[in-house]
């Protein structure tokens, strides 16, 4: 385990200083910054800005603004740590640099999930942090639901690990990945709006189907606390069961690698 | 771009902010005293929002990114050497997608308004105008968007800027919600940019929301941007080559 955490100190240190190198990309990791938190205010700001509109799917424009911030926050956690090494599975496997991964005598999916890091996107968990807190500012939220919601955001960013290594694992079988990642891309986006903002069929699909609802919606109605009990502990058994299940898929994947030369 | 094909689905697919939109003001229809929001009800919402993604869909650019690729790598010079701009070989094959993504995109188009309740316009002037304007927004999306990609000669933030366009170009062409909606300063800025002409106006003409003196009016305001962004295209251009040579010598 203490090998581990070392290993992860590296890791940190030498992606950080291979990164600080290129200052002027920071320009550019801004400016997407921005864009994105752009189109998750704009989104949110015309539906409230409507006469006659004070809730949507039964949230207040605070309430909706926590979710619109765990949004943001975890596209900040998905370009900081996860979408660096996910997408370079896929190359590694086409190289056959993978074999230097499975060779060395650690985990290997601690080797691809852990080495990379894009701190330039780090603005993004900022400005998710900031959302939060401003959005919980205008509610009464008590110690108890900050300690419940953060919990359950552990949850959420498990969720979200799994659900791009599973992505990205399939690269063993298939070369291309990155429209698949692409795709998940696309229905999170659909996180920025509490789920209840949908109608029911696609609330279901974005429950059970691609447990969307778990990632944002569920942490800012602990933070809230109007949580049911039963969507709390769901949560990390969700979390767990999809933990088990893309290691599961992992060490399949890894045991059908026959490298890029045979 | 035939051999593509799989990916054109999927890239038709994770375009969906306009779908998560249609959703939302769907379901905020539905719940509104009267079942509808400033005239529109839930077919109306799906109506709108399914035809901004098939005219977003036609407007697709990704030329941008292949700039600040070629630019990055140096592949450009090779195409330098050629007595066209490369910029019509990247026309081209923007165009040769549009062609292999219109059979799938009408399939799920069909396949989302049997499930929405969407109606489009019975009107048949209004498909052969929308498709016009459609064809006038693309060309002058991909004008701009060349340019922004040839930012790549100064700066390596390029595709960034490209994400920031795209940005404003979503927000005052309507994806979010129908340009009416927007606050009434919002509007008066949008009339003077090419983004609602391009996407908003093409969506309402097939909802049936828009007369022919609208899009005659927008097809106005469109050339006149075509010319606008045609020099701004080739002015970045002759600039960035300079600028290029003096590097690669």
């Amino acid at each position: 385990m203490t090998r581990y955490l070392r290993l992860l100190r590296i890791f940190t240190g030498a992606t950080l200083s291979a990164q600080l190198e290129y200052r002027a990309n920071f320009v550019g990791a801004l400016l997407a910054s921005l864009g994105e938190v752009g189109v998750a205010l704009l989104g949110l700001g015309i539906v409230f800005g409507q006469p006659g509109i004070t809730s949507v799917g039964g949230w207040s424009f605070r309430e909706a603004l926590l979710v619109t911030g765990f949004f943001m926050l975890t596209e900040g956690v998905i370009s900081v740590f996860i979408q660096p090494n996910m997408s370079k599975i896929a190359d590694a496997i086409r190289t056959g640099s993978m074999d230097f991964t499975l060779l060395k005598p650690i985990d290997a999916q601690f080797g691809v999930s852990a080495r990379h890091l894009n701190v330039l996107r780090a603005p993004d968990l900022l400005i998710g942090l900031g959302l939060i807190a401003y959005a919980a500012s205008g509610l009464s939220v008590t110690a108890g639901g900050v300690l419940g919601a953060a919990l359950l955001y552990a949850s959420a960013v498990v969720i979200v690990y799994c659900i791009w290594l599973a992505l990205s694992t399939t690269a063993f079988w298939f070369v291309k990945t990155q429209n698949v990642a692409e795709l998940f891309n696309g229905v999170f986006g659909a996180a920025r709006f509490p789920v209840s903002a949908f109608p029911l069929p696609v609330r279901a699909f974005l429950t059970f189907v691609v447990p969307v609802a778990f990632i944002t919606t569920v942490p800012a109605q602990a933070m809230t606390g109007e949580l049911a009990w039963s969507v709390a502990l769901a949560s990390p058994v969700v979390a767990a069961a999809l933990f088990v299940g893309t290691r599961l898929f992992w060490l399949r994947a890894v045991g059908s690698y026959t490298s890029a030369s045979s | 771009m035939a051999e593509y094909r799989a990916e054109v689905v999927i890239w038709m697919l994770s375009g969906t902010l306009s779908l998560v939109m249609m959703l939302v003001w769907m379901a905020q229809a539905q719940a509104a005293p009267g079942g509808q929001i400033r005239g529109y009800d839930a077919a109306g919402f799906a109506t709108y929002f399914l035809s901004t993604w098939l005219v977003s869909q036609l407007l697709v650019v990704w030329v941008a990114w292949e700039l600040d690729f070629e630019i990055r790598q140096g592949t450009l010079s090779a195409k330098l050497l050629r007595p066209l701009d490369p910029m019509w070989t990247h026309y081209a094959s923007h165009v040769a997608e549009r062609l292999v993504r219109i059979a799938p995109m009408l399939v799920l188009v069909t396949a989302f308004a049997l499930l929405s309740g969407a109606r489009f316009t019975t009107e048949w002037w209004a498909y052969p105008a929308a498709l016009g304007l459609a064809a006038l927004g693309f060309t002058a999306r991909f004008l701009y968007e060349y340019a922004i990609g040839l930012l790549a000669f100064w700066t390596e933030s390029s595709t960034s800027f490209q994400e920031l366009a795209w940005l404003v170009y979503a927000a005052l062409g309507g994806m979010f919600a129908p340009l009416d909606f927007y606050p009434a300063w919002v509007q008066a800025v949008a009339v003077w940019t090419p983004f609602p002409y391009m996407l908003g106006l093409p969506a309402q003409l097939l909802a049936g929301k828009a007369g022919p003196e609208d899009a005659l009016r927008g097809a106005l305001v469109m050339l006149g941007w075509l010319v606008v962004f045609w020099f701004l295209r080739l002015a970045v251009w002759r600039a960035g080559l300079k600028k290029y040579g003096a590097v690669g010598a």
